[in-house]
């Protein structure tokens, strides 16, 4: 038989509570599931016992990685933290956290496709990993520091090229708003305090060894090229945010920032991106400047280079170096993040008066960071600042808090944007101190029920963002009309999903778009212009069904769903197509595994269908349409109260939506009535015995 | 090798290398370009007839070589594998009618895309226009009767965003600005 490649083979299994340590073959027990959230979701299906905690020792954590991690595929970088949500209200049900950076690489090069952490240290640890050595080490004099230092240290015994993912101070005290985090600032959000729930600080993992690439060498070589030649910026925005001599197009709110004349100016000498035409595959790096793209112009300066994972050209966490902040707060002149990252100071505030893109705002980010990304807080992808600006301006804070607490932080500092007043708050959430703290620390769900709160209010409230189960949209009716909002539906924390917005957004005009759309989904109705949104048609519901499949196939593979699908492309003769199969070409090659693009899909489709199953499984109800897959009631309104389905307006309709999710469950082979998979479909995609489970308890439809 | 191909095959070097710079080149460049590297020799009467000959038959044999024309019917060569027919464009009209440019970009861009656009993009390359001439393009679009479907939009971060009531209509055209101006960063 001839081996297969890109799976390590083997996924490590450390039980805390006895010290074992023991493997299992990947391609024996999970082959069926990628990796990634695929094996996540069937140790969690397989082993933890209905009615677990999150911070049970029973729970367990999985870190895993697909057969793509490690190879020369182009965005592989991302490692999948799956285990049962803390901040899933009003119960923990299963999720997933993503970080980028090189734990995933390093993770198959000591030799595991995956890391199941089980039961409980009886005092702290961090679990070493190099070349196939594992040892559970004694972490006492780490417990306590911040993220920094526990990285430092262990980078320190184990070597410079060590992934360290480590917590901070919330993840030891069982803060559920709580990271891990892999070189500095590549987190994983809600599940620090899981591993702070096992007593484990930290996973240090390096290694020597390689992935085995099965299929041919050369036309593995020609695949990367064509991945490579088909990436856009940050977000597959494949056109740049202005006028450049090689585009056809331009889009104004594109984070292909890159031009000639932009500099990164605290590079020494400052390097000049140039205006990156997109057949220069060295240049792709310099396209995106994620600190531009959110913070402003004035980022510019600041900008050192983009730093990023594991084999991604792109770059999206962007390196700043901002002198005056060392005097100004006592923080490190140097950091670097992407998205909410970089946005994690700036959002506790009212934007200031100049704006919130300018100097403020890039001093609110590198404080934020410092903070943050040190102490280990989760920010639920703002969540947590939008809820703190509401709870602060209505008055909610003062009158739940006791007047000494109150007047235990500078208010007036707070008020005037002055980013030091972040030093008084993120500690404390992370120490879970008084009140505030603790209730930040919670998650949105668990906040509002602490402090009596009715869910609805945040639900009704479109400036919240919130959506349901303790958390936000990303990327709704706004980005996607129907298929936005379906995605949003689907999961048990904010959907985390980027292929529809990564193709909704990526600059091209409507027609081209369109055109796209009619090739991918069978007709350009499957998409419209933002705010000009139409009626459901079920076209719309293969997009959200093809959204959803890819994102889950990204995160079992080991591709960046934050950068991919990579449906369209900046080349212009291509017709702006990219590459629909791009995912089973590199699978195929890589693994020696041929599988067609709709094999893949269906893979993907069996590794979200277990994901339904937990939920079903343990929310104890089939009622997935009523009381799961609900939408806020922000959704079908308008502030200026314009009717859905005119120009202007977001606003979805009520029952055009009843319509939309019966066009998706039946997409997805599921009971319109319910929701609820058939036993058909979970016979159709290899889950049948998933299916017996649930039949035993009532739960089919 | 003829000398006419040689001819031709330097004069379509000149364009692709001058438009991978970002720039077209006028028929007089080209002529004093094809001089200084010697190849348009003194017995050649008619140095201009046989250079248009020539482009003639480069631009049959190439099809990424375009020309576009100045108000004056002057001719400036492109090739559009480093250079678009847009980007052209705005190279031309940036010098002789910033005003019309602006139009059009701002008509474009609210029927293809759709959106509108933001003033400040005038200031940067290619546009390059002053605050001073973007504000003479304004008033000039207020008061002339062919710009009244220009209008404006200002975001709730003080961003003034412009489109064509032609093809968005206002409301539309302010949900649009203030996706595109904060939004899009605030949902990553």
């Amino acid at each position: 038989m001839a081996k297969i490649g890109g799976w390590v083979g083997k996924i490590l299994r450390v039980d805390l509570s006895t010290g074992k340590i023991s493997t299992e073959n990947t391609i024996e027990k999970y082959k069926d599931y990628l990796g990634g959230t695929g094996i996540g979701y069937k140790v969690i299906w397989d082993e933890v016992p209905i009615g677990t905690k999150p911070f049970d020792p029973a729970n367990k954590i999985i870190f895993s990685v697909g057969p793509l991690a490690g190879t020369g595929a182009p965005c592989n970088g991302r490692t999948a933290v799956t285990t049962l949500w803390p901040t899933c209200w009003p119960k923990p049900l299963v999720a997933s956290g993503h970080m980028g950076g090189h734990f995933a690489a390093e993770l198959k090069y000591a030799g595991y496709d995956g890391i199941v952490i089980e039961g409980k240290a009886d005092h702290p640890v961090w679990l070493s990993i190099i070349d196939g050595q594992v040892q559970i080490r004694d972490a006492r004099h780490l417990w306590g520091q911040g993220i920094r230092r526990t990285t430092i240290e262990i980078a320190r015994q184990l070597g410079p090229e060590t992934s360290v993912a480590a917590i901070g101070q919330a993840g030891e005290n069982l803060v559920p708003m709580s990271v891990v985090m892999n070189s500095f600032s590549h987190s994983a959000g809600g599940v620090g305090a899981i591993m702070g729930s096992k007593n484990l600080k930290a996973i240090g993992v390096h290694g020597t060894g390689s992935v085995y690439i099965a299929g041919n060498k050369e036309e593995w070589e020609k695949i990367i090229k064509l991945h490579l030649s088909l990436l856009g910026a940050s977000n597959q925005n494949v056109v740049p945010n202005k006028p450049q001599p090689w585009a056809e197009y331009y889009a104004a709110g594109s984070r292909w920032v890159a031009s000639e004349g932009r500099r990164w100016g605290a590079a020494d000498p400052a390097i000049e991106t140039g205006a990156c035409d997109p057949h220069h595959l060295n240049r792709i790096a310099y396209r995106t400047n994620n600190a531009a793209f959110f913070l402003g112009e004035g980022a510019w300066r600041y900008t050192v280079r983009g730093n990023g994972c594991t084999a991604c050209p792109i770059r999206c966490h962007t390196m700043l170096k901002v002198p005056s902040v060392v005097s100004k707060y006592g923080i490190p002149e140097i950091g670097q993040n992407t998205c909410l990252g970089l946005l994690f100071g700036r959002l506790f505030f009212k934007p200031p008066p100049e704006g919130p893109k300018g100097q403020a705002a890039i001093e609110a980010c590198m404080v934020g960071m410092a903070l943050a990304d040190d102490f280990g807080v989760w920010c639920n992808y703002g969540q947590m600042q939008r809820d703190f600006v509401k709870l602060y301006y209505n008055d909610t804070i003062k009158s739940k808090l006791d007047d000494k607490e109150f007047k235990s932080y500078s208010w007036e500092k707070y008020e005037k944007d002055d980013p030091s007043f972040l030093f008084e708050l993120i500690p404390r959430i992370a120490r879970k101190e008084g009140e505030l703290g603790t209730a930040l620390g919670l998650g949105t769900g668990y906040l509002l029920e602490r402090w009596g709160i009715p869910e609805e209010e945040w639900m009704k409230d479109d400036s919240l963002w919130y959506w349901k189960m303790g958390h936000p949209k990303h990327h709704s009716n706004d980005d996607a009309g129907q298929c936005g909002v379906i995605v949003n539906t689907q999961y048990n924390r904010d959907s985390q999903c980027h292929s529809h917005p990564n193709f909704t957004r990526n600059g091209l005009p409507i027609d081209v778009q369109k055109r796209l759309a009619a090739e991918i989904w069978g007709s350009p109705d499957a998409v419209d212009a933002v705010g000009a949104f139409t009626p459901m048609n079920i076209y719309k519901a293969k997009m959200a069904k093809w959204s959803v499949l890819r994102k889950e196939l990204h995160d079992s593979l080991s591709l960046c769903n934050w950068m991919g699908p990579w449906v369209a492309s900046p080349l212009k003769e291509r017709g702006y197509r990219g590459e629909d199969s791009i995912e089973s070409l590199l699978y195929s090659l890589a693994t020696g595994n041929k599988k067609s693009c709709q094999e893949m899909d269906q893979v993907a489709e069996r590794i979200f269908l277990l994901h339904r199953a937990l939920t079903i499984r343990d929310m104890g109800t089939k009622e997935m349409r009523t009381r799961h897959d609900t939408i806020p009631e922000w959704v079908f309104k308008d502030s200026s109260d314009k009717a859905p389905f005119t120009k202007g307006t977001i606003r979805m309709d009520k029952d055009d939506m009843k319509i939309a999710m019966e066009m998706y469950y039946e997409e997805m082979g599921w009971d319109k009535k319910t929701g609820a998979p058939t036993s058909v479909t979970y016979q159709r995609l290899g889950l049948g015995k998933v299916a017996d489970e649930l039949n035993k308890k009532g739960l089919l439809p | 090798m003829e000398q006419q191909k040689i001819i031709s095959l330097a004069a379509t070097n000149v364009i692709r290398e001058r438009s991978e710079k970002g720039q077209l080149v006028q028929f007089e460049e080209m002529l004093a370009e094809l001089k200084r590297q010697d190849l348009l020799k003194s017995e050649i009467a008619d140095q201009r007839s046989y250079l248009r000959a020539v482009l003639e038959q480069a631009f049959e044999e190439n099809e990424d070589l375009k020309e576009i024309s100045d108000k004056d019917e002057t001719p400036h060569y492109y090739s559009t594998q480093s250079l678009s027919e847009i980007y052209a464009r705005i190279i031309i009209l940036r010098e002789e009618n910033p005003l019309l440019l602006l139009a059009q970009i701002i008509r474009e861009n609210s029927a293809i895309y759709p959106r509108p656009v933001p003033l400040d993009i005038f200031r940067e390359s290619p546009f390059d226009l002053t605050p001073e001439e973007i504000s003479e393009c304004l008033k000039n679009m207020r008061e002339g009767k062919e710009y009244q479907d220009i209008a404006q939009t200002t975001t709730s971060i003080g961003t003034i965003f412009l489109y064509s009531n032609r093809h968005l209509e206002p409301d539309y055209a302010s949900m649009l600005a203030e996706w595109f101006d904060v939004g899009q960063a605030n949902n990553p």
